[in-house]
């Protein structure tokens, strides 16, 4: 016999993590080509509004992903051309998308605050309520799914691909991959579009299936907790879904601590993945001698003129 | 290009551009109080912007600004009440120098990892405002709880003996450390041995060697400066705005400082004037909602005139010369 509870718990576990993890990998296809977006919070946000707008006005919910997912992956492409294209700083740019992004879905989603939603994005089965653990596997909704997939091909693609293989030339370095003959500013272009995409795929999840409504700052810093990911994940996305499994669990043990009688305050467990973060990237440091998996051209604007 | 955005977006909900920017300045800086709110604002961008230049010299990157200035905040509120002070100035004193350690603390570990182990420290120290945060969650609801306080959770308030005096109308005290401070960032960076040393230090891992300059020890020491100088900011927001800790001690402003610094190329004077317009547009932006516009236009603006900046930067960076041939 399994507690019902535990069940609960850890169906709550598998949405919060698909939440994290999908932003997550896309910031690390991003990342990977040597491209630092900290604009996620963002990203999810416009993802998230644009894809519930289409849900209340025309109730296709595939419509509704897809346009999320397009329009995170437009707004992602100003973070494209400030940084690929004008070489200007990542950082700053990518907080600016994060601000851009926040105040844009909260100015289109003013009218759409408290508005119910007809289509929720439903589990692909037809339980609702799992009693075992194949149960909860198998009841996820699409985007679920669609997450596990991303992660299999995303490790595969990296690996075994062309594609991934220049993807990885230029995160690690951009000047001999130019001198190769990759085009290093395409490459980041997409790469930075494609983690937008994802990003907005998050978003989607969220508005449509995690909290089906709309209110300002919904995303409630989970973009900062998926770039934490990708650091902890070490830039592998295996291990990013292990890390987005554990912050996910940790995401749904905080409601549930008391009806468990433990008396830790709910405000101590929520920081302790942030300080495990830390924790992890010293160990990783100390163990592979400064390899944490990191590219090596992050952040680095790359200027073909001073090759 | 900035408020060219805005227009549109308001003629879209039909509202005339020109009434709310003319009231956004009227309302900003058009008055002795407005101005002085506006500056109050500028503090804690203007000092977490020059925390986050000082520590940029060395090239590294402090996104922990924003938890920096919570911990300032908390050092503050836990010195006074474990203190018995007399005189009311020394007091003050003694509290913001409690702000500045209290920063200083809170960028140690990103500082000792980094120094240490190599961990990079835009990680780290962003990592740091989400546990800061989660503290000063957990103490204000809490240890520190007030019960006067019922609904929104916060600290008792400090007494009155200890708030910053203002200067001109509502314009804190606060404002003259921020001068005070800025001259001093200037002159770190720019005339001093120590800032010499670190734009060495930062530069070049070679030629540190070869004159002799401890690299990680410069780095170590900026990092603290740097996240000092956002506790303070912290502590100004405490004795001058908000009495007390609760979570409306920062607004954001530790990310806005990071926008505030790069735009102006880390240059402390620059830090100052535009932390001192972003403080009037955030005013500014804060009372049109009273004419029913949103205030996220403001921070669209704001956005749009930051990446406005980066596209214009480019420009300048890149110009076209033409070039005689003979």
């Amino acid at each position: 016999m399994i507690d019902i509870q535990l069940i609960g718990l850890l169906n709550a576990t598998l949405q919060a993590a698909t939440l994290l993890f999908i932003a997550a990998l896309g910031e690390l296809i991003t990342e990977k080509s040597g491209i630092l977006n900290l604009g996620v919070e963002g990203m999810i946000s416009i993802g998230a509004v644009a894809g519930f707008m289409t849900a209340i006005n025309t109730e296709n919910i595939f419509l509704a992903i897809l346009i999320g997912v397009l329009s995170s992956s437009i707004f992602a492409s100003i973070h494209a051309l400030v940084t690929v294209v004008l070489k200007q700083d990542q950082t700053v740019s990518g907080l600016i998308l994060t601000i851009l992004g926040l105040a844009l879905s909260s100015l289109l989603g003013k009218n759409y605050v408290g508005r119910k939603l007809v289509t929720k994005l439903e589990s692909v089965t037809s339980i609702s309520e799992p009693t075992n653990i194949v149960e909860v596997l198998i009841s996820q909704n699409i985007i679920f799914y669609i997450a596990v997939l991303l992660m299999i091909s995303t490790s595969l693609i990296l690996k075994k691909t062309m594609f991934g293989r220049r993807l990885e030339a230029v995160g690690e370095d951009s000047k001999s991959s130019d001198s190769m003959g990759l085009k290093v500013a395409k490459t980041q272009f997409i790469a930075t579009c494609v983690g937008g995409a994802f990003a907005g795929l998050s978003g989607v999840y969220l508005t449509l299936s995690y909290v089906p409504y709309w209110t300002d700052n919904m995303t409630s810093g989970r973009g900062w907790i998926a770039l934490a990911l990708v650091i902890f994940g070490g830039w592998k996305p295996y291990r990013t879904a292990l890390g987005a499994v554990l912050f996910g669990f940790l995401e749904a043990l905080v409601p549930r601590l008391q009806t468990y009688g433990f008396e830790l305050s709910p405000y101590i467990v929520k920081i302790t993945p942030y300080v495990i973060t830390i924790l992890v990237l010293v160990i990783l440091t100390i163990y592979k001698g400064g390899k944490t998996g990191a590219p090596k051209n992050i952040g680095v604007p790359f200027f073909r003129e001073n090759r | 290009m900035a408020i060219f955005i805005g227009s549109i977006i308001l003629l879209i909900q039909d509202k005339s551009p020109i009434d709310t920017f003319s009231l956004m300045l009227r309302l900003s800086v058009g008055s002795v109080n407005s101005l002085s709110a506006s500056l109050n604002k500028a503090i804690p961008l203007i000092l977490a912007g020059l925390g986050i230049s000082i520590i940029n010299s060395v090239k590294l990157w402090n996104i922990g600004a924003e938890g920096q200035i919570f911990l300032g905040a908390i050092a503050v509120n836990f010195i006074y009440i474990n203190t018995q002070i007399n005189s009311p100035s020394i007091h003050i004193f003694v509290l913001l120098v409690a702000g500045f350690v209290g920063g200083s603390l809170c960028i140690l570990i990103p500082a000792i990892t980094k120094v240490v182990f190599g961990v990079n420290e835009i990680i780290t120290t962003l990592l740091t405002n989400y546990i800061v945060f989660g503290v000063t969650i957990f103490l204000i609801n809490g240890p520190w709880k007030d019960p006067k306080s019922l609904n929104f959770p916060a600290a008792a308030y400090v007494g009155e003996e200890v708030f910053l005096p203002t200067i001109i109308g509502k314009l804190s005290f606060g404002f003259l450390i921020c001068i005070l401070f800025t001259i001093l960032a200037h002159y770190l960076k720019n005339k001093s041995v120590f800032g010499f040393e670190m734009r060495i230090a930062g530069g070049s891992a070679m030629t540190a060697v070869y004159a002799g300059i401890n690299a990680k020890q410069k780095a170590f020491i900026a990092m603290l400066i740097g996240g000092g100088f956002a506790g303070l900011a912290g502590a100004i927001e405490l004795l001058s705005q908000t009495h007390r800790v609760s979570t409306g001690i920062s607004q954001g402003f530790g990310y806005t400082a990071i926008i505030v610094a790069a735009i102006t190329g880390m240059r402390p004077l620059g830090i100052f004037l535009v932390g001192s317009l972003f403080g009037a547009l955030s005013i500014g932006g804060s009372v049109i909602q009273t004419i029913g516009v949103s205030a996220y236009i403001a921070d669209i603006i704001q956005a749009s005139t930051l990446f406005g900046a980066l596209i214009i930067q480019f420009f300048f960076t890149y110009q076209i010369k033409k070039v005689e041939n003979d």
